[in-house]
Parts: structure tokens; C-alpha cells; sequence
């Protein structure tokens, strides 16, 4: 049985969110180590908060996604979701330009 | 350009009111996600992997200084400080918030654009060549059509909700810089052969994607007086009989392709045999009305040449590597046409700064009668250069790194936004850009490879255009890993062709390596440097790069 989390788009800004669930309470993070993971039966608690938040307008589209706890703590199984978690693999060209104008 | 009359701008105050009505209602929970998805569709905002992406128009590729700068205050008020130009020659912000985004849409509104019609199955923005009016092999500036086509696909009510989205592109010149072949309907003015009047042939059925396809030449000479009711009649058959139970057949090139070209001629023919004397027939009238948006500008009478320039080009070899790559003789004597190369390895490619779109509109204004345009291969022009300013303006791009010397070129790489920001995507691109830039960034060595072109998508949807490239480089997911698929010779040009696959895919550590193979297969075979990669292809076949690639 594989451990996931669930994941969806905050409905204001758009951004990634993982879902914490702490004494029942249902909250969003943008950090992926922060989410609550489970498994199995277990689940069922998570994606009835999930779609709770969706009823109530907080996220858009939740979903469960595989994950895999390592010594850096929880990483994403697919590169799809890797991504997501971390952010675009490229910088921010303006970010880009500006070191190598200091480098020069 | 085109300026909006009052009618239009109060269109666009009406649209932007109703979106921000929609917008609250969706943040208070009056609307459902499913509702209002349509909606937010409708109005170009895509929920993609990180954030919502906002897709603005760009008519046909013109932009103004002013028009540039408002682009500039968006991507720095309401994104995060830059803006990404795509294959059909819009922009789009990678990072807006929805609460925000009935704000950017008021401000585009004040500089006449919007973001209407950049997604969902109508008609989207019309592309074009993005040296219209300019170019030296035009045979008319395609510009008053594309307008025209503009006016007359926004908000059309019949096509509003067609099978799937719709795509149109017009050239007017010799060359073909906007791929018609590759639209739903392609444009090209051309001569009649007998009458020396000018008219349209007719493409229908391009497209990339999935199954990519030319277009097929539905109408060899259209009368240009009879270019809207044709239009409208082949939007008419496609609507009605375009596959609306299956997306993956919904688009138009699927129809024209089960229908038959010669049927779906019939089909067209009759439509407009029933309308081609309506409403939408153009009149005199009409041409002149919008010809006199496009009139050109009061050029002044200048020699073709000058002695500081000439100077500059032989005394400084950077600046002479520019003017070879970037820069194309004007239609006009004593003017230039400059490219700017959104394609370094600092920056994905067709990505600009808000900071360089500041200075690119204070440069227009400077240099270029304040215009700007965008290209389908993600790079921008300046379209009116004096021919003493190039020294000048050469240096300020320079230090926008603005002046990379490789328009049309190995590393002019057109790059869809891949698994670092679509939500469709299955592979990274811009990664793969990236490294493929580094790689090959060496001026003797893209000069000596000579015209080549590399696109990559990061899916099977082909934003990246990679049916159409040279060199194609498609990004799928096997089993987990990201691993890119090579098509060699496909052209978007006059000659158009779809690429043919070369054999298995390459994992990412690989494609670079194999890309450079097949540039040593070519600089090896090639008959003499006049032969491009693309005609060495065509006489060569695939072997001798598969066997170098297989071995």
C-alpha cells in the first residue's frame, strides 16, 4: 500500500497546496513536508477534509498523490509532482541574468 | 495599428465588469469550479501545475511602446517580474492570482487588449508574419486582413462554442513566416496568374498535436473581396460537423481528413455558394477603411548605406556577427529590420523580464516608431530601424543581452513551457533548451551549421512545435522517466513538411549528445555550405543519422 498525501490548487492564488490534518483539523501548506501522510483505510479521513476544503471554496481539484518518506523527509514519487513541490527546475530569468552579470 | 473605436473599448469595460462579477462570485461560492472554469476559459486563465496562467493576446503579433510597458507593469505588479511569448505570438504570465486578475484585464483594457479568446474552442488571436508590412518579398501587408478577421471572429456568436479550438494564420509575403500550413486555415496572398489581382489561397486542416497534419489547399485563388464569407463558410461545416464526442478527433484537420479534401470542398464551396453575396462580402469601402490603420508610417528618404555602420562592420566582429544573424533589409531604403533574440542561455526561450520590456519600448520609441512585433518563433523584431542607428541600438541590446547573433539559427530553439510549468506536459523542455544552447553556443560553429532550426515540446499536444522543426525533439514520460523522441525534417515554412521519427527515444543526459550527432552527420554529408540541414536531409534520407545514432 503506497503512502500519499493529498494535493490541490489554492482556489485565491493558484498555488500548491498539500493538506495538514492536525486533531481533525483540516489546514492547506504550500510545503510538502508539512502535509499528513497516510495510507490504506486511513485515507478516507484525509480525502473527506480534502473535499471539504474544495466544498468550502479554500482548493480546487484535490487529489491524492503517491509519496515516499526518505531521510529528507517526504518526497513526491513522480517527477510531475516533484515539480510541483519544489518549483520550476529552471531559475527565474531575471534571477538568472542578474548572477550572471555579477559573475562578469 | 489598428485603434479601437468607442464601441470597442466599451465591449471590452462590459467584459472585464462581467468577469470581475464571475471572479467574486466564484471567490464567495455562488459559482462551482465547473461553472466557472468555462468562464476563466473564456477570458484566457488556465489553472496550470504551480499557479493560474493568464494568456493575453496579441493581435497578430503588434505591439506598441505603450502597449509593452503595460505588459512590463503587469508582469511586475501582478507576476513574478517577467512574461513568457509564445509560438502564436501572445504572452503569458505564469503566475497570477485570481483576485488580481480582473485588475491586469482593466489594465490591458486601457491599452486596447485583453485576454479574450486565447483559450476554449472558439477562434483564437490571429497570427501573422511578423514582418508585414515591411518585408521586402511581401506581395500585400497582411496586416488590414488580419484585422478584419479579428473584428469578425471576436465574439462571433455562431462560433463560440465550436468542437475545438480553431486557429488562423495569414501571410502576405513570398516567404512563408507565419506557417500557415500548419492552421486550421492558413492564408497566403498570392497574384492571380491571369488577372494580376490579388487574392487568398486557401489552407485548411493544419495542425500539430497529436496527429499532425498539413494543410490541404482548399481554394487555389480566393478573391479577397470574398474572404470572410469563405472564411465563414468553412467555420460553418466545420462546426457542424466536427466531432464534438471524442477530443482527440475534434479538431479540423481530423474532419478534412475523414471527410476528404475534395468533399470538404464541396461542402465549403456549397455553403458559400448560399452566402458569398451576403453581408460579409467586402466592399471597396471596407479595405480602405482599414488599409488606413496600416498606411506606412512617414519614412524618411535615406541612402542605403553609411559610413559609420560600414565602419562598425569592418572593425568589429561582434557587431558584424549581429547584423549578419539579426538583422534583414527593409522593404524601405535606409532602414533595417532587427531581431531580437529571446534566446540565450540565461533565459527560457521567449521569456522576457519586466525590466526588458521597459527598455524594449523605450528602444522601440527611440529607434522603431514605437512598434514592436512577436514572432511564432518566440523572439521579437523592431521593425524600422534606421540604417545609422543600428551601431547604437546594438549596444543597448547588448547590454539587455538582447543581441544574441543566432536568429534562425541552432540555438533560436522555440520551447513550449514543458513539465516546469504546464500541467500537460510529461517532460521538461526548457531544461533541454538550456543545455542544448550551452552545448552549441559558439558563433563560428552556428554560423558554419548555417540555417537549422530545434524545437521541442514537452508533450504530445506540440506546443513546442516539434513536428515542424528540423531537428524535433518530443519530451514523453516512459515509465517514469522523462525521455525525448528526435523527428527529423519537418520545415514550417513555405516548404512544409512534418518530421519523421529517427528511431527509440533518448533519455535526458543523452539528447544533447544525440542532437550533436546529427549536426556532424550534415556539417560531414553536406554537399557544400549553401545546403542546408534540411535540404541534406531530403537528399540524404534518414540512414546515415540513424546508423550514427544507432550505429
Amino acid at each position: 500500500m503506497a503512502l500519499q498525501v493529498y494535493t490541490a490548487s489554492l482556489l485565491k492564488e493558484g498555488l500548491v497546496a498539500y493538506l495538514a490534518l492536525e486533531n481533525g483539523h483540516p489546514s492547506w501548506t504550500s510545503d510538502i513536508h508539512q502535509a499528513t501522510v497516510s495510507e490504506g483505510d486511513a485515507l478516507d479521513a484525509l480525502k473527506k477534509a480534502a473535499e471539504q476544503s474544495e466544498q468550502e471554496n479554500i482548493v480546487v481539484a484535490p487529489y491524492a498523490i503517491d509519496v515516499l518518506k526518505t531521510e529528507d523527509g517526504i518526497v513526491a514519487a513522480t517527477k510531475r509532482e516533484q515539480i510541483r513541490a519544489d518549483g520550476p527546475t529552471i531559475g527565474l530569468p531575471q534571477d538568472n541574468l542578474r548572477e550572471s552579470r555579477q559573475a562578469a | 495599428m489598428y485603434q479601437y473605436s468607442e464601441q470597442d473599448h466599451q465591449l471590452l469595460l462590459e467584459r472585464v465588469s462581467q468577469f470581475r462579477g464571475q471572479v467574486a462570485r466564484r471567490l464567495k461560492g455562488e459559482l462551482s469550479e465547473e461553472e466557472f472554469k468555462h468562464q476563466r476559459l473564456r477570458n484566457g486563465l488556465y489553472l496550470q501545475l504551480h499557479a493560474y496562467m493568464l494568456r493575453v493576446a496579441i493581435p497578430y503579433g503588434l505591439l506598441s511602446s505603450e502597449q509593452m510597458r503595460t505588459l512590463a507593469h503587469i508582469a511586475r505588479k501582478y507576476d513574478k517580474g517577467y512574461g513568457h511569448f509564445s509560438t502564436r505570438q501572445n504572452i503569458q504570465y505564469n503566475w497570477p492570482k485570481l483576485e488580481d486578475v480582473p485588475d491586469i484585464l482593466d489594465d490591458l483594457a486601457k491599452v486596447e487588449m485583453h485576454a479574450i479568446q486565447t483559450s476554449g474552442n472558439c477562434i483564437r488571436n490571429t497570427t501573422s508574419d511578423p514582418l508585414a508590412g515591411v518585408a521586402r518579398d511581401e506581395i500585400e501587408d497582411p496586416r488590414p486582413y488580419c484585422e478584419l478577421i479579428r473584428q469578425w471572429s471576436t465574439f462571433h456568436p455562431e462560433f463560440n462554442f465550436l468542437p475545438r479550438k480553431f486557429k488562423i494564420a495569414v501571410s502576405g509575403a513570398t516567404h512563408d513566416r507565419a506557417a500557415v500550413a500548419v492552421h486550421d486555415i492558413g492564408l497566403r496572398l498570392v497574384k492571380n496568374e491571369t488577372s494580376e489581382e490579388i487574392g487568398f489561397e486557401v489552407y485548411v486542416g493544419g495542425g500539430l498535436g497529436r496527429t499532425p497534419m498539413l494543410g490541404k489547399v482548399i481554394r487555389k485563388y480566393l478573391p479577397k473581396q470574398d474572404m470572410l464569407t469563405y472564411l465563414e463558410a468553412i467555420l460553418r461545416v466545420y462546426n457542424m460537423l466536427g466531432r464534438r464526442d471524442n477530443i482527440y478527433k475534434a479538431r479540423s484537420k481530423i474532419l478534412v481528413h475523414e471527410t476528404g479534401e475534395e468533399k470538404f470542398r464541396e461542402l465549403v464551396e456549397a455553403e458559400w455558394e448560399k452566402i458569398k453575396a451576403g453581408g460579409l462580402f467586402l466592399r471597396d469601402e471596407d479595405f480602405k477603411w482599414v488599409k488606413g490603420f496600416f498606411n506606412d508610417p512617414a519614412y524618411e528618404a535615406l541612402p542605403d548605406q553609411d559610413a559609420d555602420f560600414e565602419n562598425l562592420m569592418l572593425s568589429n566582429a561582434d557587431f558584424a556577427r549581429w547584423v549578419d544573424k539579426n538583422i534583414e533589409l527593409h522593404k524601405q531604403s535606409g532602414y533595417r529590420i532587427v531581431y531580437l533574440s529571446l534566446k540565450t542561455a540565461l533565459q527560457p526561450p521567449g521569456d522576457v523580464t519586466a525590466d526588458q520590456m521597459d527598455a524594449i519600448a523605450d528602444l522601440a520609441d527611440k529607434y522603431s516608431l514605437g512598434h514592436i512585433r512577436t514572432t511564432h518563433r518566440q523572439n521579437l523584431v523592431l521593425s524600422d530601424v534606421q540604417l545609422k542607428d543600428l551601431p547604437a541600438l546594438w549596444e543597448e541590446l547588448k547590454a539587455l543581452d538582447l543581441a544574441t547573433p543566432n536568429y534562425n539559427h541552432v540555438t533560436d530553439i522555440i520551447s513550449c513551457p514543458g513539465l516546469d510549468y504546464c500541467a500537460l506536459a510529461t517532460a521538461r523542455s526548457i531544461p533541454i533548451s538550456q543545455a542544448i544552447t550551452a552545448r552549441f553556443d559558439d558563433y563560428d560553429f552556428i554560423n558554419d551549421l548555417g540555417d537549422v532550426s530545434i524545437n521541442i515540446s514537452g508533450c504530445i499536444n506540440a506546443c513546442g512545435h516539434h513536428h515542424v522543426a528540423n531537428i524535433g525533439i518530443l519530451g514523453v514520460n516512459k515509465k517514469g522517466t522523462e525521455v525525448y523522441q528526435l523527428t527529423l525534417g519537418g520545415s514550417a515554412r513555405e516548404d512544409a513538411a512534418i518530421g519523421k521519427i529517427i528511431g527509440p527515444a533518448f533519455e535526458a543526459d543523452e539528447i544533447v549528445d544525440a542532437v550533436g550527432k546529427v549536426l556532424s552527420v550534415y556539417l560531414e554529408s553536406r554537399e557544400d555550405p549553401e545546403e542546408t540541414f534540411l535540404m541534406a536531409y531530403r537528399r540524404l534520407g534518414q540512414a546515415p543519422f540513424k546508423e550514427r545514432l544507432y550505429g
